[in-house]
């Protein structure tokens, strides 16, 4: 019998290989599809480097004036960078840590075994983490006339002229950025009325104005009924229809369940993904889960966190637990949306004493120096501690692990303002924002 | 083939305080839960407006 059976090797599985490794334990790695799972293959990787090719052009178009796109080849392009991130970062790591690789699809046969390719795999503990798949919704007509999900729009099979996008989170905008940027005209087709309706309102009011700066049509607050062949493909809603060259379903994902899980005694919570408690432990104590499958987050950082937490606490029995209230999320348009921990409206559900500050990003040197005014950070704090920070602006992305460390250390506004930050930069806005709860920003000089 | 939207974009909600229709910005953006839902205003006055109305009803 092995110590540790892994099933899945994305971001959390392979984080939990590491961990065994790091704890003396050699475990039996079991996977199916492409390694590496969703990030390097069809999600992070690809789509922020096509993000990027298609920044490099709007700026090249704006310094000469020429009208120039991307050809639709950078996806073939962009297949390079997957490769080898794939290889370096996943496949390689194979023949330097100790392990045993079976690839197939894993099915639990008892709270102890699975079945693989007919093989039985017994094993003292288990950790799952096998993922999500894009979540298709029963939309009448969408088998017959054909769609996208973010796998087929990171490949293209032919290049398009019009693209409906249904969803209006973050798969939606960075991939409506991303091909309006490469001449393509794109419609977002959104059920809520905001986009990203789980983010700060003031982050869903800028995303509109993000996507509509780069002549993405907008529509919110629309269902969609049908769809069906035309000229196009024809997306029939309730306020009207919308045809384009190809649909994209960028309406969220769904965990990867399906593997026998009654046979181990495992429930799945109200999301559809796997019932954990807060140590990441299954209704079976042998079995540990990470990552997508728990149908939390969908996030690659805390997938890998989650996969090394599980695994310790599995083979050493270490209580560890992952800090949910300060995992940054980012969404890679130009500019970044990022948030960190609670949105003000969830503060004040809470009890405690809240308060909140907006500072717009023209109030910050570094965005006024290179002509991005569009955004704005805004802080929330429970009882004098930072407990959200959410930023629309350019490179927030890069700045929202501060906030994190903010929040996970228990920081105050002052906390932050007594410490320097570098002039000018977007980072130095989380200092400004602090500084809102104690002057007005508006009348302080460069440095204050 | 170009893009077909046969959508009347003011038929879009949203991004437009709920009661005086005036567009919304982060500077100006008040939300405010009622009945459940959150609903999105450009003030704390048109909140009122909307709450109110929503008893009256």
């Amino acid at each position: 019998m092995h110590k540790l059976a892994i099933i899945g090797y994305g971001a959390a599985g392979f984080a939990a290989m590491i961990k065994a490794n790091e704890l003396g334990v050699k475990p039996v790695l079991i996977g199916k599809g492409e390694i590496g799972g969703t990030c390097v293959n069809v999600g992070c990787v690809p789509s922020k480097r096509m993000l990027h090719v298609a920044e490099i052009y709007k700026k090249a178009r704006e310094v000469t004036g020429s009208e120039v796109y991307p050809p639709f080849s950078s996806f073939q392009e962009k297949d390079a960078l997957v490769q080898e991130m794939r290889k370096t970062k996943y496949e390689d790591l194979l023949s330097y840590y100790d392990v045993e690789l079976i690839q197939g699809e894993a099915r639990f046969i008892s709270p102890h075994a699975v079945k693989v390719n007919g093989q039985v795999i017994e094993a003292e503990k288990f950790v799952i983490a096998t993922g999500s798949s894009p979540l298709i919704p029963q939309i009448p007509g969408l088998d017959k006339v054909g769609f996208w999900t973010n796998r087929e729009a990171l490949s293209p099979d032919r290049k398009i002229d019009s693209l409906a996008v249904i969803g209006g989170r973050v798969l939606a905008l960075e991939f409506a950025q991303m091909y309006s940027r490469m001449k393509v005209e794109v419609a977002i087709l959104q059920r809520s009325p905001m986009l990203i309706p789980d983010w700060e309102p003031e982050a869903s009011v800028e995303a509109r104005r993000i996507m509509e700066n780069d002549g993405v049509a907008v529509v919110t607050g629309v269902n969609v009924k049908e769809v069906r062949k035309g000229a196009g493909k024809i997306v029939v809603t309730d306020k009207g229809e919308v045809e384009a060259d190809e649909i994209l379903l960028a309406t969220g994902r769904k965990p990867n369940v399906d593997l026998g899980l009654e046979n181990a005694g495992i429930r799945l919570n109200e999301r559809g993904g796997i019932k954990v408690d807060d140590e990441l432990r299954t209704d079976n104590p042998h079995i540990y889960a990470a990552g997508d499958v728990l149908g939390g987050k969908m996030l690659e950082a805390l997938a890998g966190r989650q996969g090394s937490i599980a695994t310790e606490n599995a083979l050493t029995g270490s209580h560890k637990r992952v800090d949910e209230n300060a995992v940054p999320q980012v969404i890679f348009t130009q500019p970044n949306l990022a948030r960190v921990g609670l949105t003000e409206a969830e503060a004040r559900a809470g009890e405690g004493e809240v308060e909140a500050r907006v500072l717009p990003m023209s109030s910050v040197a570094k965005a006024e120096i290179i002509n991005s005014r569009l955004g704005f950070v805004k802080m929330v704090t429970m009882n004098g501690r930072i407990v959200g920070v959410h930023a629309v602006g350019e490179n927030v992305a890069e700045m929202i692990g501060e906030a994190a460390l903010a929040i996970r250390f228990g920081a105050t506004v002052d906390d932050l303002i007594d410490t320097v930050h570098v002039f000018p930069t977007i980072a130095e806005s989380l200092r400004l924002v602090a500084l809102a709860f104690r002057s007005d920003v508006s009348r302080l000089s460069c440095c204050v | 083939m170009k893009l077909n939207l046969r959508i009347n974009p003011e038929a879009s909600t949203g991004e437009k305080c709920e009661t005086c229709g005036k567009p919304l910005t982060p500077e100006n953006l008040y939300t405010r839960r009622i009945g459940g839902q959150v609903h999105y205003f450009c003030c704390s006055h048109c909140a009122d407006a909307f709450e109110k109305d929503q008893h009256c009803c």
